[in-house]
């Protein structure tokens, strides 16, 4: 048996934001895809807000992750046949919000693209498709953001804007914030770092 | 080197087929073969058959066929020349045992029949054949074998035949003149012609078929017939072994026409589902193709890569279609046998090899446009991943498959006007119901937007990639509604003739009485308060010439002119217009002129026939001349004795008539039918429940072969569903994953896939439904004068039983999308 991650054992409070950093294949990506409730791990316990995560089945972190938590990739990950605006009401409507389209649109103004609602992502630069990213991940409001790599597909000055609206939404929101990144001065702007390496907390 | 990139390619082809990435492809065109394989076999058998039968069918060298028996100094200069003699009489006859009652196609032989050819017969134990090269013994009949069990008869019983008792010697299953025609459907039975005057059948008037056959040494036939020609009435058929062919039945050669025309449609279904799988294939070959182009391999060193294993794989997959395909062809003779000769050629090797070129043709026609895109992949794609191929274009795409199309319609119709017609009529149809769809599609774009998220996404399966929605619609909604036709247009015809019965509508008709025994007839069926229709006397003659114009000049092949012109029609006389026929032209005659004929309205329309138009008629080889005065309108259907030709009283007074009735008989007095046939051997007793139900299984039989080939249509439907779902199988894997990153559970995505699918089969089954019934309309209005009535459960059931089927088979397609865990989403990606 190939074991990907073992001996974690990680609290993250409220309001925090932690810095995951560690070398490619360290196991980053697997760590916050069992944080959030993407996969399950084959032992031990994930527990979210006091939802035990390891005891849910699909569907019932599906609705968990809908409720607490919005991601940020570094693919951006946004639906090709959809608008802007469609692509960040997406996870208000999934939750059955009514007013998506008009929070929607807020977002989206307040990530600066307030002119560009029905443009689609193959209109869209690199740095405008991560912020209608952004503003899909904060428009549930969640109580945590994973950003998985946020600039890893942008050069270093979009990537700079991007992070400093992220930082901006997430202390406006007060969602707790966990990172993952290779770039070392990015995780300093995290008020803790926690480093993987060959799939162990060091 | 080039063993190696054989290799290479073998390899590559046994990566990439047990990845499941060639799937789809081998199930369509295993499809494609086997059907066009059970339709080759099928037909090369058939076709072989008759052929085979060709030495022997006319069971001599020289045949006249004759309503009469033919002068004897015929016979005697056929004596003269050294040719042996023999001959055969054939006519309908009700045989009655056991309380059960049977309509018989009686054969009565003499001793020097057959003068080629041979018989086959069983014993008691149906299994080994016997060999003969004569027919019954005088005071012996031979039956076919259901005509023992429909008479509850053994070996060894009698049967009587008119008046006359004979012993069952013999079960025949073989005789080398039997006609393809829908007489052979009546069971046979063979007597000598020593016991035909015996059982009283045969008087002058009688309808029956002579056959006066001759054989020897070939010079002298050919004396013979030149001697003959000449002398020949029209209705006396000379028939050469050296000159004719036997022919199919008409039903039979429609159906190996409706086969084939299906078998056309199974493959153009299968090539759009190779078209669309092979769309998929090359795609997902582009980067190694771009790989391959970086590493030194040439645009010609491609081409052979990928032509090379779709030639492999043809090859192995059209070997296993032949061989499915064989199997499929014996249901097809096993759900065709009552129609089909007992004995049929054995499969050749040459109609399996059809089968295996059309594997390979199919798959070049549709395979390789989008193979080709894969020569022109950028070696720079290496690095940029968004350069694609252009694509091929589509003159060439469509000309290639409408021109093989188009040669496969030929080789079934063999008929260049009607090729062009199947094929414009199909491209036209594919286009309009095309435009309609996209239509729909565009309609249901516009409305998307203001949809619930669910319906939005279910429905974006739909208009993602149009073109490939509207082949999946167009596979569906055709193979639907040619099934639907098949289905309702036969219940229909059946019920529809039931319904339109009046109630104690006549339900048997009484031909062949002699008018000595007339009056008898008629006080018998009074006496037992009969009600029969009038009783009309029949002279049998054939329409030959129209204003001395010969007659075939105006027929049109396969019209209605054209079959009654080519028999001897019933001609009949009356004083007064016969009961519910409706004078529509000329007048009715008062007093009676000069030799005056009515003509029924339809025939008169397709043979162009007007009044004033002088008609020459061959009887009993006399010409008769008649004037049309009238023309008639009357119901086919009304189970009464209709007449094409009904003459004015006097005219045909020279020639010996019989006379024809029809009467209702009530269940309860079926009785009334033993003493009947019993008391008028002659009289042929035809009930119309056996006429019906002989047309049912008639026609039962032939839609289900056309159906059986339907079926794999739909299986090519679904092809071409998964082909589709196949190909957009990764985005609908990335955006399930995505929308339940962010917290979509399984019902919302089951059901968006439930609403795509859903929906797709609803239109499916609404535009089979559609095309049916306006197909049905036309029929039955312009054709078949049957009452059209639009068929509302029907119209209901379909669209749903097809709306739950493609969601399920379309759910099995796509249930990768549900199982793929979330976390995909940030990996792969």
């Amino acid at each position: 048996m190939l074991h990907i991650l073992s001996s974690i054992d990680l609290i993250i409070n409220s309001g925090e934001s932690i810095a995951i950093i560690g070398e490619s294949g360290s196991g980053k990506s697997t760590l916050i895809g069992l944080l959030a409730g993407l996969d399950t791990p084959s032992s031990g316990t994930i527990s979210l807000n006091g939802h035990e995560l390891t005891k849910m089945n699909e569907d019932g972190r599906a609705a968990l992750r809908n409720e607490l938590i919005g991601f940020v990739f570094q693919s951006f990950q946004l639906l090709q046949g959809l608008t802007a605006l469609e692509n960040v009401m997406l996870p208000l409507e999934l939750k059955g919000d009514k007013k998506a389209k008009n929070l929607a649109s807020k977002l989206l103004d307040r990530v600066g693209l307030g002119h560009r609602l029905l443009h689609t992502p193959k209109q869209l630069s690199g740095g405008e498709q991560q912020r209608v990213a952004l503003a899909r991940a904060f428009a549930t409001n969640p109580k945590i953001l994973f950003a998985d790599e946020p600039t890893g597909n942008l050069d270093s000055k979009t990537g700079a804007s991007i992070i400093d609206l992220l930082f901006e939404l997430n202390s406006e929101n007060h969602t707790t914030l966990i990172l993952v990144t290779h770039d070392a001065h990015l995780a300093a702007r995290c008020e803790r770092t926690i480093k993987i390496e060959a799939g162990q907390q060091v | 080197m080039n063993l190696s990139r054989f290799n290479l390619a073998l390899r590559l082809l046994w990566r990439d087929s047990r990845s499941g990435e060639l799937t789809i492809l081998i199930i369509a065109l295993l499809i494609a073969v086997t059907s066009s394989t059970a339709i080759s076999l099928f037909s090369d058998r058939l076709q072989r058959t008759m052929t085979l039968q060709a030495a022997e069918f006319l069971a001599a060298d020289l045949v006249i066929a004759c309503p009469n028996p033919i002068p004897t100094e015929w016979q005697s200069h056929a004596k003269h020349l050294n040719l042996v003699l023999a001959q055969t009489v054939e006519f309908p006859s009700v045989l009655i045992e056991h309380d059960e009652l049977l309509l018989a196609g009686v054969k009565a032989v003499s001793s020097s029949y057959p003068l080629r050819g041979l018989l086959k017969t069983t014993g008691a134990d149906y299994n080994s054949e016997t060999i003969t090269h004569a027919g019954p013994e005088a005071g012996s009949v031979w039956v076919e074998k259901r005509i023992l069990s429909a008479l509850k008869l053994n070996l060894g019983n009698t049967l009587t035949v008119g008046e006359k008792q004979l012993i069952i010697s013999n079960i025949i299953t073989y005789e080398p003149d039997k006609k393809g025609d829908l007489y052979s459907f009546s069971p046979r039975i063979m007597m000598n012609d020593a016991d035909l005057t015996a059982t009283g059948i045969i008087q002058p008037g009688s309808h029956v078929h002579y056959f006066f056959q001759f054989s020897g040494d070939q010079e002298a036939i050919v004396n013979f017939k030149k001697w003959l020609q000449p002398q020949l009435t029209p209705s006396q058929k000379i028939m050469d072994i050296h000159e004719d062919r036997p022919e199919l039945g008409t039903a039979l050669i429609r159906a190996e026409r409706y086969l084939g025309l299906s078998s056309i449609l199974v493959i153009l279904i299968s090539g759009v589902a190779i078209a669309m799988a092979t769309g998929r294939y090359t795609q997902r070959h582009f980067n190694a193709t771009a790989l391959l182009r970086c590493l030194g391999c040439q645009q010609r060193d491609i081409l052979w890569l990928y032509c090379s294993q779709f030639l492999i794989l043809g090859l192995l997959t059209s070997a296993i279609g032949c061989l499915l395909g064989w199997f499929a062809q014996r249901g097809l003779f096993k759900l065709l046998k009552d129609l089909l000769p007992q004995q049929i050629a054995n499969p050749n090797l040459s109609a399996l090899g059809f089968g295996f070129s059309i594997g390979i043709i199919v798959l070049l026609a549709f395979a390789l446009p989008p193979i080709l895109r894969l020569k022109n992949v950028a070696p720079l794609r290496v690095l940029r991943q968004d350069l694609e191929p252009l694509p091929i274009s589509a003159w060439f795409v469509y000309s290639l498959s409408i021109t093989i199309i188009g040669l496969l319609i030929w080789r079934y119709t063999t008929d260049v006007k009607m090729t062009a017609t199947v094929l414009g009529t199909g491209l036209i149809t594919l286009l309009v119901l095309s435009v309609l769809i996209y239509g729909l599609l565009n309609l249901i774009a516009s409305l998307v937007p203001k949809m619930s998220l669910t319906w939005r996404f279910g429905l974006q399966g739909l208009i993602r990639n149009r073109q490939a929605t509207i082949s999946q619609i167009l596979a569906f909604s055709l193979t639907l509604a040619a099934m639907l036709l098949s289905f309702t247009v036969r219940t229909d015809l059946i019920n529809n003739w039931q319904q339109q019965l009046p109630e104690n509508a006549p339900n048997h008709f009484a031909l062949n009485i002699f008018p000595e025994q007339q009056l008898a007839f008629k006080a018998d069926l009074q006496q037992d308060a009969i009600q029969g229709s009038q009783f009309y006397p029949v002279v049998r003659g054939r329409l030959t010439e129209i204003n001395h114009t010969p007659v075939q000049k105006f027929v049109s092949k396969d019209s209605q002119g054209d079959n009654a012109t080519h028999r001897e029609l019933s001609l009949t006389w009356t004083k007064e217009l016969p009961e519910d026929n409706k004078l529509v032209a000329g007048q009715w005659w008062t007093a009676t002129q000069t030799v005056s004929v009515s003509v029924e309205q339809k025939l008169a329309d397709n043979l162009k026939i007007n009044l004033g138009d002088l008609l020459t008629f061959s009887i009993d080889n006399q010409l008769v001349y008649a004037t049309v005065t009238s023309l008639r309108a009357l119901r086919w259907d009304t189970m009464k004795p209709n007449f094409y030709m009904v003459f004015s009283p006097g005219s045909l007074d020279a020639f010996p008539s019989t006379y024809i009735t029809s009467f209702y008989l009530p269940e309860a007095k079926k009785d009334l039918l033993n003493t009947l046939v019993k008391k008028y051997p002659s009289t042929t007793v035809l009930e119309v429940d056996l006429i019906l139900k002989q047309f049912k299984t008639l026609l039962k039989q032939l839609t289900q072969a056309i159906n059986y080939l339907l079926y794999f249509a739909l299986m090519a439907g679904f092809t071409v569903l998964f082909a589709a779902v196949y190909a957009t199988l990764d985005n609908r894997i990335y955006e399930g994953t995505l929308m339940r990153t962010f917290g979509a559970n399984r019902k919302f995505l089951r059901k968006t896939q439930w609403i795509e699918f859903g929906v797709l089969g609803l239109i499916s089954g609404l535009l089979a439904v559609i095309i049916a019934e306006a197909i049905q309309y036309a029929l039955y209005t312009r054709v078949m004068a049957i009452e059209y009535q639009p068929n509302l459960t029907l119209s209901l059931i379909v669209p749903v039983i097809s709306a739950l089927f493609v969601s399920l088979v379309g759910l099995l397609g796509v249930k990768q999308v549900l199982n793929r865990p979330p976390i995909h989403v940030l990996r792969e990606l």
